[in-house]
């Protein structure tokens, strides 16, 4: 099958410099025309990855009034007639641009096995090793005139960070993420300060003219992406200053607070306004098996005043029609509350939210049973919420990659997008 | 008084529920026993009937965790923010003060006297309410709103101590206040740090606190209750832990912790009349009693119980023990096990 090695030019992500693409050959002359476009219309997507699992019941679907629905009430939202929890006073009165699904049965309840499912959209197989969600959008909707990072991850806790998949799989390695786990600022991205800005690019010129003179004649993948890689570094370099948020004005830096969560949410609304086609924040570690309710206080107090400032930020930069914001996890919590007022894994009837970018705001989902046990109506799956998130920015779901002579669908056949919760 | 003896304590009976039984009060003249529900309801129960009726108090929205008996009424407090009066005979309710606190009610108190009642709730503040007229009398403030690492911080239990003079308050962060009731001068700020677990690396959220708090019946010394320090804050997976202080000078006298066979909470603290042992009642996914001898500064017995115990009484001959937890009331007794009757001899 052809390959354009246009679209293995980039080697992108300070974590991937210097790591060959995949050698499985990936046909995209197809979606060029149609992927450049969407380039254009410049948009982008926020995941916040709530590790663990947060509880349905603790935020988007309230149960008030049976024994599986806890202790806390459920409020009056801005929309007339839905109720979210009473944790989340902020996010309710502004679910205007929100659209909250309450149906999702995506099966697996193990950690490991449920963040793959809601990272890749789809089950493993054994042959293919699939892309996950941000290294799809990154491809799909990065910049080649950007010189941001396509892909940033954010996971500071260790709990669960492995299961945080940033894969991208048949992609190759340019779409890997940038993946920031210790600091909010990538390491070694700064200039050695003994070297001028002139030395650092006579350096990368004399670097590129031995580079171009050895590849003269020769084809290689991996040659290829050494350079695109060297090619990203100056790009790269100058993006330092977004995770930098020294010169945020302090009004703004009040506004989101002084949480770890907070502040990379404020780096990440600087990288989707320089240009970011994805970024994940992921707030760990959600796994109440004893003490949900207080672990929810604590957690979802802060999400929703984090995520109810990213979303009003975003809305007064005008950058929220054109950014999609998620909040995702491996799955939801047990309706049944446990001996140590705790609730367990639960994947059968959970919620997540999608807010912005081709999002019909101020609609709900899907609904569960009285005790949130089951799905009632409109259940779907991860599939069918890829399809939805990759609809919401442009994106045609059934859009087809091809690795050799197979055609891989960006969701599996016969997805459909909820077409209900779309602008 | 009955020699209750900890070696003797067995369970008599244990009735089912679909919900949590979160708080457990008994009126020693009637010998009337009232439960706080998950279900927001408070019922009146025998549990010794063989089919126990639950009659229930309707008028909470969430989860009751505060009961006491003013003697003439019934007085509840809830998640819900409220506090209800009741008439016990017609379980109709005789005041409501609909938003007594802020934030979540977490438990109640009543002074010996039965005067007064006192609320502890998240918005960090305990409450004097005059226990006839609902008035409220005083407000004792400086528990902290939001901890260190900017999470809430939650007031968990109070007490007053045997002569009325002063009143305790614990809570999630593991700071103990001793208060002078009459004034609301705080007296004496006490800490358990180890009862506070945060995980600032690997789960980056809080778990554990301060959950029971009681005078010795002397008043000289204070017990508070929690659990010890965990590695992953996921679960309750750390001994219950209970720190005994001396009143007049703060010093931390002693440590008892279970052992691994006894994780999670200590809900209450019960001191013998004598003063020589205590039971600390809790649990995790499992419940447990534990007897603690504060002479010998060891722990006396284990015994597994058939649920995480929230809160329990005792007869005040400390011959019958009543149990309130996760799906199950129980009652024990202190009384030797009978001999069985020896068996018919023939010639």
């Amino acid at each position: 099958m052809s390959v354009n090695p246009s679209r293995r030019r980039f080697l992108g992500g300070a974590a991937a410099a210097g790591i060959a693409a995949s050698s499985m050959n990936m046909d995209v002359l197809k979606a060029e025309a149609l992927s450049n476009e969407l380039k254009k219309n410049g948009k982008r997507v926020l995941l916040l990855w709530l590790a663990g699992g947060a509880s349905q019941l603790e935020t988007w679907d309230p149960k008030p009034g049976r024994l599986t629905g806890g202790p806390y009430q459920a409020i009056q939202t801005s929309l007339p007639g839905v109720q979210i929890s009473e944790l989340m006073p902020k996010m309710a009165t502004r679910l205007h641009n929100t659209a909250i699904i309450r149906s999702l049965n995506t099966q697996i309840g193990d950690h490991g096995g449920g963040a793959r499912l809601m990272h890749l959209g789809r089950r493993d197989e054994p042959n293919l090793k699939y892309p996950d969600m941000g290294s799809v959008l990154a491809r799909e909707l990065g910049r080649p005139d950007l010189q941001v990072p396509d892909y940033v991850s954010f996971y500071t806790a260790t709990e669960g960070r492995g299961n945080a998949v940033g894969q991208p799989g048949f992609l190759g390695a340019r779409y890997a993420p940038m993946f920031l786990t210790t600091d909010n600022k990538p390491a070694h991205l700064s200039r050695l300060e003994d070297i001028t800005d002139l030395d650092h690019k006579e350096r990368a010129d004399l670097r590129a003219l031995l580079s171009n003179r050895f590849a003269k004649g020769r084809v290689s993948e991996s040659l290829g992406s050494h350079n695109v890689a060297y090619g990203r570094v100056r790009g790269l370099m100058s993006s330092e200053k977004l995770f930098d948020l020294s010169d945020e004005p302090q009004k703004i830096k009040d506004r989101y607070g002084n949480s770890l969560f907070a502040q990379q949410a404020m780096v990440a609304r600087r990288l989707v306004e320089a240009g970011t086609p994805f970024v994940k924040v992921a707030r760990a570690w959600w796994d109440s098996h004893g003490q949900n309710f207080e672990t929810h206080l604590e957690l979802v107090t802060e999400l929703d005043h984090v995520m109810s400032t990213l979303l009003e930020d975003l809305e007064e930069r005008g950058l929220l029609e054109d950014t999609l914001v998620v909040t995702l996890a491996e799955f939801g919590r047990t309706p049944t509350i446990n001996a140590s007022l705790g609730r367990d894994h639960f994947a059968r009837a959970w919620s997540a939210s999608l807010t912005g970018c081709g999002i019909q705001g101020g609609t709900v989902f899907g609904a569960t049973d009285e005790d949130g046990q089951h799905v009632k109506d409109n259940e779907i799956g991860a599939a069918e919420l890829f399809a939805t998130i990759y609809k919401a920015v442009g994106i045609d779901p059934h859009h087809e990659y091809f690795v050799g002579s197979r055609p891989i669908p960006l969701v599996d056949p016969g997805t459909h997008a909820v077409d209900e919760v779309l602008a | 008084m009955f020699q209750a003896d900890p070696q003797n304590f067995r369970e008599l009976k244990t009735t089912t529920r679909p919900d949590i039984m979160l708080r457990m009060i008994r009126n020693e003249d009637s010998g009337e026993i009232y439960v706080g529900s998950s279900d927001a309801k408070v019922y009146k129960v025998n549990p010794m009937a063989e089919e126990p009726e639950f009659l229930p108090f309707e008028g909470h929205t969430s989860y009751v965790m505060g009961l006491v008996d003013t003697g003439k009424y019934l007085v509840s407090g809830s998640y819900d923010k409220s506090l209800i009066w009741w008439n016990k005979e017609t379980q109709q309710q005789v005041r409501r003060i609909e938003l007594a606190h802020d934030r979540w009610i977490r438990n109640l108190a009543i002074t010996p006297d039965k005067k007064h009642v006192l609320s502890v709730a998240d918005d960090m503040i305990c409450k004097i309410w005059d226990a006839e007229s609902g008035e409220l009398v005083r407000e004792l403030v400086s528990h902290i709103k939001i901890s260190e690492e900017g999470f809430p911080n939650m007031l968990y239990a109070v007490t007053v101590s045997p002569d009325g003079k002063l009143v305790a308050t614990v809570d999630r962060i593991a700071k103990i206040k001793i208060w002078d009731f009459e004034t609301g001068e705080e007296l004496k700020e006490l800490e358990a740090p180890k009862c506070y677990t945060w995980d600032a690396k690997a789960r980056i959220h809080a778990i554990g606190g301060i959950r029971s708090v009681s005078f010795s019946p002397d008043g000289t010394q204070l017990a508070v209750g929690g659990i010890g320090q965990i590695g992953n804050v996921d679960h309750l997976g750390a001994a219950g832990r209970v720190e005994l202080f001396d009143v007049a000078s703060g010093e931390k006298l002693h440590m008892f912790e279970g052992d691994d066979k006894h994780k999670g909470l200590v809900e209450q603290i019960i001191f013998h009349p004598s003063g020589k042992w205590i039971m600390a009642v809790g649990g995790d996914h499992n419940g447990w009693i534990q007897f603690m001898d504060l002479e010998k500064k060891e722990v006396l017995k284990q015994v597994k119980a058939p649920m995480h115990v929230h809160q329990m009484v005792v007869t005040s001959d400390f011959s019958t023990a009543y149990g309130a937890g996760h799906n199950r009331l129980a009652v024990w007794s202190f009384e030797p096990k009978p001999e069985p009757e020896p068996e018919p001899q023939d010639n």
